[in-house]
């Protein structure tokens, strides 16, 4: 409960506080002036704080009034105006801006090149991708992509026969770009279905763990025997590794229907088959059933009946 | 959160600024203490405001550095000749049908007390509450009881409005408001009487510099009280006139040879003056200082035996007598006052707890302020009032916001 005492009756209780002064006057000593300038400095620093958080909530209020999007720190750019594109196989200019969709208008810093680049490599046939702005207005794009050595037709119930085609270090692609000249005299790759398995995302299949160490034989006749190389049809090849003894690769061919060769020194048996074929009971046969060449230094030829 | 209080007592010869912080359990801590000498001031009154004004307020600044705080308001001291007392005696009949006394019978009782006005140009400083007697009997506490009529009276103590309105400007000078005013006497009787005393009845004797208060105590109320415009400075001018001495030098021959009452052995001994014996110097005997001091005390002694004729019954004044203030230091004065009154006096001393520092007579007042601030002096069953203080007590005060009281 609050009791508030009325003037009139402090005036007829002869109460002191009815001769308090009302206001306070001039400072009678030097103490009292610098109280009251303490105060009053109290006061003015309290209303200028108070300001400063009124003027603070003023103005974030009138910027979030103003802000209407993101902040733009890219400033005014000049579209790009050149695409210059980089690889060392098939894929060219027009590849891109049919891939990426029209640069026309956008500035390089409205591209994400980092996105872009994520998802280039994300393309089986790209090996390596680098995207990079040369400023003003230039868009530079520079791949490697993978060499293909053989052909795999696979045949699905859905996307019926598809040619895949296997590159040096195993991975399958289905290739863009690519002229049928270019693609014709690659051999076909027979292998057991159970090899074959789908990546995680369904798309594609995962590398073949095998064609590394077929890749350099297959190398080494393109390259060296070009003759051999151009009648070599299908290539299979079973357990290639140096350490298995069994280990073999079989290829079907024109001339020689059936070659094996070991998975290690490629060029001592295409040298060697180069000669027996240049003996003169192969020559004169136009058709030699089989030669084993994976018995180090033993040849095992079997002529057609 | 405690609390911060202030006190301030603007003696004739010294103003005296004490800060207190009651802690949240009731205990109360002097953090702040300081006095500078006075010279706006004759036998408690101010004749020069400036003076007077430039002392407090340097004493309120240096507690205040001291203590570390502000201070927002004051307990003030008030002595001065101008000052009077009288019995004021009001009573109500219990309204309530079942004859139970409530607050509101006592309301109305202490309303009718203080019904009566001061004089012209006089204003009430301070009721201070007599017994309350509910149908001729003293009891502590009558709400609740069952009776028919309740009395109670106030020791009202009315001033001179000039007098009062210049220690008021002196406070609100330095941007302080008065909580409230509190006698001089009652301040030190507060701090030197315990309840024990002032049950058994107690005279207390403040000696100041310019006047002596007192305080009467019976059965731990206060009986009357009073200021004699006699202290320590007439003392001081006797020696000067009687001895042909300076002021200064008199003030030091009281302080350091001073005696009430003759000594035998002070037989022909003589003290210099000045001190160093130079020329100018001279030699005056010891005894004739005590002869001159002696006959100001007496008859400040039998002045107030005068005040208080008819009131000193030894049945009501088993406490004794109890002196203090600086005038009290003054070797001999005890016996005096036992003689010319009557009664076995004393020197008071300060309950344990107080920092020797403190614990001197002249500090009984301004100490005695804050305990008297803290007690609570309303009428039984009231509700005490809780102001706020502080900067945000006084920003809500400014603004109306909270309870007025």
């Amino acid at each position: 409960m609050t009791i508030k005492k009325s003037k009139k009756q402090d005036a007829q209780s002869g109460n002191w506080k009815k001769l308090a002064p009302k206001s306070s006057r001039r400072p009678a000593s030097k103490a009292a002036l610098r109280k009251r300038l303490l105060g009053a400095s109290k006061f003015l620093v309290l209303f200028f704080l108070l300001g400063v958080v009124g003027c603070v909530v003023w103005f974030f209020q009138e910027r979030s009034q103003e802000d209407s999007g993101p902040l733009d720190i890219t400033g005014t750019g000049a579209p790009i105006s050149k695409l210059m594109f980089v690889t060392d196989g098939v894929l060219h200019k027009r590849w891109f801006e049919n891939w990426f969709g029209p640069l026309r208008g956008r500035t390089l810093m409205d591209l994400d090149i980092k996105e872009i680049q994520t998802e280039l490599k994300q393309e089986s046939q790209i090996s390596f991708v680098r995207v990079s702005r040369q400023f003003p207005a230039t868009l530079k794009i520079e791949i490697k992509e993978r060499m293909p050595i053989l052909r795999l037709c696979l045949r699905s119930k859905t996307k019926g026969e598809q040619t895949w085609l296997v590159s040096t270090d195993g991975s399958l692609y289905l290739g863009t770009c690519y002229s049928n000249a270019s693609l014709v005299h690659l051999p076909f790759l027979n292998i057991q279905p159970e090899l074959l398995r789908l990546s995680s995302n369904g798309e594609g299949y995962e590398k073949l763990g095998g064609i590394s160490a077929v890749a350099p034989l297959l190398e080494i006749a393109r390259r060296d025997y070009p003759g051999f190389y151009q009648n070599w049809q299908v290539v299979s090849y079973e357990r290639p590794h140096d350490d298995d003894p069994g280990a073999h690769i079989h290829i079907k061919s024109g001339k020689v229907r059936n070659l094996r060769f070991a998975p290690q020194h490629f060029a001592t048996q295409l040298r060697r088959l180069k000669y027996l074929l240049m003996e003169s009971d192969f020559r004169r046969t136009p058709v030699v059933e089989s030669i084993d060449l994976s018995h180090d230094r033993s040849v095992f030829a079997k002529l057609s009946p | 959160m405690s609390k911060i209080i202030g006190a301030v007592e603007i003696g004739t010869s010294k103003a005296k600024a004490l800060i207190g912080e009651v802690a949240e359990n009731g205990v109360l801590n002097v953090v702040g203490m300081a006095s500078r000498p006075n010279e706006g001031m004759r036998k408690g009154e101010i004749v020069d405001f400036r003076k007077a004004a430039a002392a407090v307020h340097s004493a309120l600044e240096d507690a205040e550095k001291m203590s570390g705080t502000t201070v927002d308001e004051v307990y003030l001291a008030q002595t001065g000749s101008h000052l009077k007392g009288n019995m004021l005696r009001g009573s109500a009949s219990v309204a309530s049908s079942d004859n139970r006394v409530d607050v509101s019978d006592l309301q109305r009782a202490a309303e009718e007390a203080k019904r009566r006005k001061p004089d012209e140009g006089r204003t009430y400083v301070h009721h201070i509450r007599t017994p309350i007697l509910l149908d001729g009997r003293i009891v502590q506490d009558p709400v609740g009881m069952f009776g028919s009529k309740v009395d109670l009276g106030y020791w009202s103590i009315d001033g001179d409005d000039h007098a009062i309105k210049q220690a008021l400007h002196v406070i609100s000078n330095y941007s302080l408001e008065v909580k409230d005013l509190i006698l001089s006497s009652i301040a030190s009787s507060t701090m030197m009487a315990g309840p024990d005393l002032r049950r058994a009845g107690t005279l207390v004797i403040d000696m100041g510099a310019g006047v002596t208060d007192f305080a009467l105590y019976r059965q731990g109320f206060v009986a009357c009280t009073g200021v004699i415009p006699v202290g320590g400075d007439h003392v001081t001018g006797d020696l000067s006139m009687g001895l042909r001495v300076l002021e200064p030098y008199a003030e030091k021959l009281k302080i350091e040879h001073g005696k009430a009452i003759a000594d035998p052995i002070d037989e022909g001994e003589d003290i210099w003056i000045i001190g160093n014996k130079t020329i100018g110097d001279r030699s005056i005997p010891r005894k004739a200082i005590t002869d001159v001091i002696h006959v100001r005390i007496a008859e400040l002694f039998e002045i107030m035996s005068k005040e208080l004729e008819g009131l000193l019954d030894p049945d009501e004044l088993k406490g004794g007598i109890l002196l203090t203030g600086g005038g009290s230091l003054l070797p001999g004065v005890e016996q005096i006052a036992t003689k010319i009154l009557g009664f076995t006096a004393r020197r008071a001393s300060f309950p344990s707890g107080i920092d020797p520092e403190l614990a001197q007579p002249e500090n009984a007042t301004v100490l005695g302020l804050l305990h008297y601030g803290l007690e609570d002096h309303g009428l039984p069953g009231r509700i005490k009032e809780e102001v706020e203080t502080g900067f945000l007590g006084k920003f809500r005060k400014m603004v109306g916001l909270g309870a007025q009281v």
